[in-house]
């Protein structure tokens, strides 16, 4: 393949069209573009530098267009109950379908932890009370305590497979809402695989993924710790994790990006669909007037409750 | 049969072709050949018909949009793999017979006294039946609560970490037998003898793998991790254990899958009829049922009521 030079400049690429040779823009993080004269896939490989290297993974489309777009107007419809009705009803915009640049780390990882673990035994214990003629009697009954003993210990194990988004337009709280991915449908990046999709490079710094990355691996010790202790229950567990032959990757997995306009005066939300499973995500907005009646209508629903009481009691 | 082609920087363990990732601890597997990306921008046109071509979301691979035709992609290849290699019989059908005949009159007391005389064998067939051994080794982490050091409640808890070596540990992937029969006739193999083709029974019946190597791979990864729960136990202190958990990190796990001998037996006793397992290759190594004697059973129980009543006739009266 002929390669041709490329003005690239921090902001914009200008490419050619090879088909019809149009010149086209891209945005510079953009890896792939359709030549909106001829139709025309492009695909731009560019040499890894070292902050961006080249992808080595990649999971297909699996949910096309319509699915998508099916899969988001109804998760407009049920599930968001305290939306104003204007959110329920609105189309969803589909923005792109686009290869989302990710992380996929992993790591090895050893941990000190202390805790103290619970550990419960019963008592008989006498205590005094009234019986039904008002005298004073004596009883014994038998209790559940709980004794705390102190543990150190190590735990090692493998972490993979955790996914951090590297792109600035989708956070990665909002990415972990759509994952998992299966990625057992994982393929080595080919350039064909992204042709005629957009496909964006990462916009956040491979050190920044790599911290948001650790983050995440964190919370992952704390629960598998938490489910790796002794006893009937714990609590001061804390735990100091290192971190050894740490790996991350390049990936790009599909995600459909769809926009909810509402209302004239709200900024737009963003719909996230997982392309390989369907998993819609988005933050609904909360409607004040549906709020405001859901507790009017609690209060009203008490006062006659303590009406009808004080009703019964007079009675 | 597969060739692993290199092992995985990380933990060791052998990566097979089609793998793009361990399977074991995730790190990322090697590109076969490496090569250099210019920059350069590319239409990828199909070989069939010169148009441009790009991913199909519906057929989930790049496909041209003129011709119809594919493109082929690396992916994760998932194969169903075959035996690796088979242990001979070294146990003839007549042996088994013998066998079986001895393990029915060591069984006791409690049996029908006529079993050995009337049971009937209808049926012997020679099986080779399929296993994975793996290879592992394994840092364990773990934690429990024991007996020991406990004050006032039953439990304390212990916690602990240790290397553990697993060698020639095997663990079935046989459909035909439980996993009773697989545990207890698998002790009696020689692991050292493994030939590449089917020895010492011509009419045997051969078992094959039907786990894809994906589910193969959890199945070993579950028997290593059980393994590993059994090694453990005897290091956490005292008598009584519970809770056990364990954590690990597993290096260097290689597995072979393999075909190992054994009859299967069936003998019908009073209409009914029994099953019996018996290593190939030792016919100490025997798992099966046989019935009780229902009237023997319930006489003795009698006895031991009519001794408990007269015993405690004889409390009461003094």
């Amino acid at each position: 393949m002929v390669s041709n030079t490329l003005q690239s400049t921090k902001e914009q690429v200008e490419i050619s069209c090879k088909s019809c040779g149009s010149k086209l823009l891209l945005s510079a993080h953009q890896l792939s573009t359709v030549c909106p004269y001829c139709g025309s896939p492009s695909v731009i490989s560019r040499p890894p530098s070292e902050d961006i290297p080249s992808p080595t993974f990649v999971i297909g489309f699996q949910i096309d267009r319509e699915r998508a777009s099916e899969l988001a107007r109804a998760w407009l419809r049920r599930g968001n109950w305290l939306a104003p009705t204007s959110f329920k009803k609105a189309l969803p915009n589909l923005i792109q379908g686009i290869y989302l640049p990710v992380y996929l780390y992993g790591t090895t990882a050893h941990s000190r932890y202390f805790a103290k673990i619970g550990e419960n035994y019963t008592e008989t214990e006498t205590y005094t009370t009234r019986d039904a003629n008002g005298k004073t009697v004596t009883r014994t009954r038998t209790v559940t305590k709980t004794e705390y003993r102190s543990l150190q210990g190590q735990h090692a194990t493998y972490v993979m497979d955790v996914i951090v988004s590297a792109s600035k337009g989708v956070s990665n709280a909002k990415f972990q809402e759509i994952e998992p991915y299966d990625l057992r449908a994982i393929r080595r990046f080919q350039p064909s695989m992204i042709a005629g999709w957009t496909a964006e490079e990462p916009s956040r710094s491979q050190a920044e993924c790599f911290g948001l990355a650790r983050q995440e691996t964190h919370e992952l010790i704390q629960r598998k710790l938490r489910e790796f202790m002794p006893g009937d229950s714990h609590r001061d567990l804390q735990f100091d994790t290192q971190f050894s032959r740490e790996f991350i990757d390049f990936a790009l997995l599909p995600v459909w990006c769809f926009a909810v306009r509402y209302s004239e005066d709200k900024p737009p939300i963003q719909i996230l669909v997982n392309g390989q499973t369907g998993r819609v995500a988005g933050k609904a907005p909360v409607s004040a007037a549906k709020i405001g009646s859901l507790v009017v209508g609690v209060l009203i629903f008490f006062v006659v409750i303590a009406l009808f009481a004080v009703l019964m009691g007079q009675g | 049969m597969d060739v692993a082609i290199m092992t995985c920087e990380q933990c060791e363990t052998p990566l097979e072709k089609g793998d793009l990732r361990c399977s074991v601890c995730g790190f990322t597997a090697p590109l076969a050949h490496h090569h250099v990306v210019v920059e350069k921008k590319q239409v990828l046109r199909c070989t069939g018909c010169g148009a441009a071509i790009a991913y199909d979301a519906k057929r989930q691979a790049p496909a041209c949009s003129f011709c119809n035709s594919l493109v082929k992609l690396e992916t994760i290849e998932d194969p169903v793999e075959q035996t690796e290699g088979y242990l001979p019989f070294t146990v003839t059908s007549d042996d088994a017979r013998r066998a079986l005949q001895a393990w029915l009159n060591s069984l006791g007391w409690f049996r029908p006294s006529d079993l050995t005389s009337s049971a009937q064998i209808r049926e012997l067939k020679p099986l080779w039946w399929v296993a994975w051994a793996f290879d592992a080794d394994a840092v364990v982490s773990w934690t429990a609560d024991s007996n020991h050091g406990s004050r006032r409640s039953a439990w304390a808890p212990h916690a602990g970490q240790s290397q553990c070596r697993f060698r020639q540990v095997l663990t079935s992937a046989s459909r035909g037998l439980s996993q009773l029969e697989a545990s207890r006739v698998s002790d009696g193999v020689n692991l050292q003898q493994v030939h590449s083709e089917p020895m010492g029974a011509d009419d045997a019946v051969i078992e094959q793998f039907d786990t894809q190597r994906s589910q193969a791979r959890q199945q070993i990864a579950n028997a290593v991790y059980d393994e590993a729960k059994q090694a453990v136990r005897s290091e956490v202190p005292g008598t009584s254990i519970r809770n056990l958990n364990i954590s690990l990190v597993v290096t260097g796990l290689t597995s072979k899958r393999l075909s190992l001998p054994a009859y299967v037996m069936a003998y019908q006793y009073k209409e009914r009829l029994y099953r019996v397992v018996i290593c190939g290759q030792d016919t100490k190594f025997l798992v099966g049922n046989a019935p009780y004697s229902v009237f023997k059973m319930v006489m003795v129980g009698l006895v031991i009521g009519l001794v408990a009543i007269i015993f405690l006739g004889i409390a009461a009266s003094s």
